[in-house]
């Protein structure tokens, strides 16, 4: 006969119905005019467990409820007969039956696994992002508060009475309540679990001579924690700005250099905000190798001007055209900085800079893949930039450098990565 | 209205004169001659605020009715010299104070010493030491307290010393 077939996906709580009810009590305790939950201290506590007694240990007696002292009597003397008086004799004793509750003073580190010490040092947890408005800006603050603190309190419930009945009554009641060994009271929206411990009989059965009277003492342990307000942090989180910035024409602004100013040509770039007409490299230009505007080379004297051995560019404006560059352009000026068009290499040496020019035919020499291979008449020391038909290309995506030797010296040759139309100008400037 | 039973016991013996007038020598020497005077702090209990789970007050919070001066018989214990535990911090303290009022007396004052209510006892001129009732002394059912068995005609209270954080009198 085979097995049973078992469920294996069984599901507890079917959709949200969970979260649900977790939102409902997040709201039942910060139902208060703040985001965050009240504090929970130890007179909350002995109030919940006042309230609990009250309200769950209803038992009659002779067709009277039995009263509770409903204070934690303590050893203010005047108080426990102000709280008694009602239910005094004219000897100023209470009247039988009654029920009192004692607590113990002492209140222990708690045993209550749900809040035990499982985070160190009162780490403040997140609880709450609550969005703020100062008329300005938008933000949001952060609550944080650190785990409750578990306590266990005992409380003695005793009553006191003169018939065996009162007690089969009361006893009833508490064990009805604590049939599946815990009852709750709810602590400013807080479920806080009580467990009965023991019930002890206290009646003085040996007392020949004395007064006679049943007295029966039911031990409990509150498993509650403290939450203290005190210990809440609220810290502002990160606000939006709106932050605006202005800049004149024709400033001082120095366009961020993304090159080693160590290497002998200098590359500088800029973005354009479609009113700045001059560009300042931030030092002298010896020698001008090149302005591109977005990758696209411009024409000294036809596009822009530039007074050499000086650091700035300006752009040529047409009447009634949009400013030139406009705003987004990406600007780059790719230069030789000092007061000189000798440019030194790194040993010493004097570098000439050379542009050739080529005319895509398609019969050039090829690699294996077809893509065309210029040789160049010097050896050059530094590519400067290599443009088809006026567009920049970039080593390694548009273009490759080979320096290959020959009998007497090396022979520098470009390839291009790809195949441009027919009759394009490839253009190639080096140093050597 | 309570029934009154007319006591007639020992009646060859003492009558109600005799028994007042026992009493009012009794008063001619406690009053006129060593003359103790205390002053009784009957607490308010339904105007004093107090909180509502242990029925605490605060500093000089607690309301009492007019004080009134009354006679008694005083008699103070020693002081005690002792520490809270195990020799930590010594606490000198007076002993208890005990009383004996003429229950005639506080039925003339009008007045009743209910537990838990404040006596001052001017000790001298600059001080005045307060105690609290912790035996208010209205059993009285006793031998010592009846005159031969007739009446009971005076209360003996027992009071505790109160430090001044707990109440002074204001």
């Amino acid at each position: 006969m085979p097995l049973p077939k078992r469920k294996t996906n069984i599901s507890v709580y079917k959709g949200t119905e969970l979260t649900k009810r977790r939102q409902e009590l997040l709201d039942k305790i910060t139902k208060s005019d703040s985001f965050l939950p009240d504090s929970v201290l130890h007179d909350d506590l002995d109030k919940g467990m006042l309230d609990y007694v009250n309200e769950t240990f209803v038992v009659e007696s002779e067709g009277q409820k039995i009263p509770v002292v409903n204070k934690i009597l303590t050893i203010q003397r005047w108080g426990e007969f102000a709280n008694n008086w009602e239910f005094s004799d004219k000897d100023g004793n209470m009247d039988l039956p009654f029920v009192a509750i004692i607590r113990k003073p002492e209140v222990q580190l708690g045993t209550n696994p749900s809040v035990q010490r499982t985070i160190p040092d009162r780490h403040q947890i997140y609880y709450a992002s609550v969005p703020t408005w100062n008329g300005t800006s938008m933000g949001a603050d952060i609550y944080t508060i650190p785990q409750p603190i578990p306590v266990d309190i005992s409380y003695d419930v005793t009553i006191v009475c003169n018939k065996f009945r009162d007690i089969n009554k009361f006893n009833r009641k508490v064990l009805q309540n604590f049939a599946s060994r815990q009852d709750y009271t709810t602590i400013k929206g807080h479920y806080i679990p009580i467990v009965l411990d023991k019930v002890e009989d206290n009646t003085p059965m040996d007392s020949l001579d004395g007064r006679r009277f049943y007295m029966q003492t039911y031990s409990f342990t509150m498993l509650g924690y403290l939450i203290d307000n005190d210990e809440f942090e609220v810290k502002p989180a990160i606000s939006r700005l709106f932050t605006m910035f202005e800049f004149l024409v024709d400033n001082k602004y120095k366009p961020k250099k993304t090159f080693n100013k160590d290497a002998v040509v200098q590359k500088a770039s800029a973005v354009a905000d479609g009113i700045q007409r001059v560009f300042s490299v931030g030092e002298s230009i010896g020698v001008l190798f090149e302005v591109l505007v977005n990758g696209e080379v411009q024409t000294k004297n036809v596009n822009y001007l530039h007074v050499a051995y000086t650091s700035k560019i300006e752009f040529i404006q047409t009447p009634g055209q949009p400013i030139f560059p406009a705003e987004g352009d990406n600007v780059t000026i790719i230069y030789y900085k000092g007061k000189s068009n000798k440019i030194a290499g790194d040993n010493g040496k004097v570098l000439q800079f050379i542009r050739e020019e080529f005319n895509y035919s398609g019969n050039e020499p090829t690699d294996a893949d077809g893509n065309p291979v210029y040789i160049m008449r010097q050896e050059f020391t530094e590519i400067i930039t290599v443009e088809i038909n006026g567009l920049a290309e970039q080593e390694g995506i548009g273009y490759e450098i080979y320096s290959m030797p020959i009998n007497n010296g090396f022979l520098s040759t470009v390839k291009l990565l790809g195949t441009p139309m027919l009759n394009s100008k490839v253009s190639v400037g080096y140093l050597y | 209205m309570d029934n009154k039973l007319p006591i007639t016991r020992l009646s060859k013996f003492i009558s109600q004169d005799d028994f007042d007038i026992n009493i009012q020598m009794g008063q001619e020497y406690l009053h006129g001659d060593i003359n103790f005077k205390l002053v009784l702090y009957r607490v308010d209990r339904e105007k004093t605020g107090i909180d509502d789970v242990y029925a605490e007050v605060g500093l000089d919070e607690i309301k009492y009715f007019p004080p009134i001066e009354f006679n008694a018989l005083v008699k103070i214990e020693e002081p005690k010299n002792s520490s809270y535990k195990g020799g930590l911090l010594r606490y000198n303290e007076p002993g208890n104070m005990t009383l004996s009022v003429y229950i005639k007396h506080l039925s003339e004052l009008g007045v009743d010493i209910r537990y838990g209510d404040y006596i001052g006892y001017p000790e001298s001129e600059t001080r005045t030491r307060f105690y609290t009732v912790t035996n208010d002394g209205k059993v009285t059912s006793d031998n010592k307290h009846n005159m031969w068995g007739y009446k009971p005609h005076y209360r003996t209270i027992t009071c505790a010393p109160v430090q001044d954080k707990t109440f002074r009198g204001v």
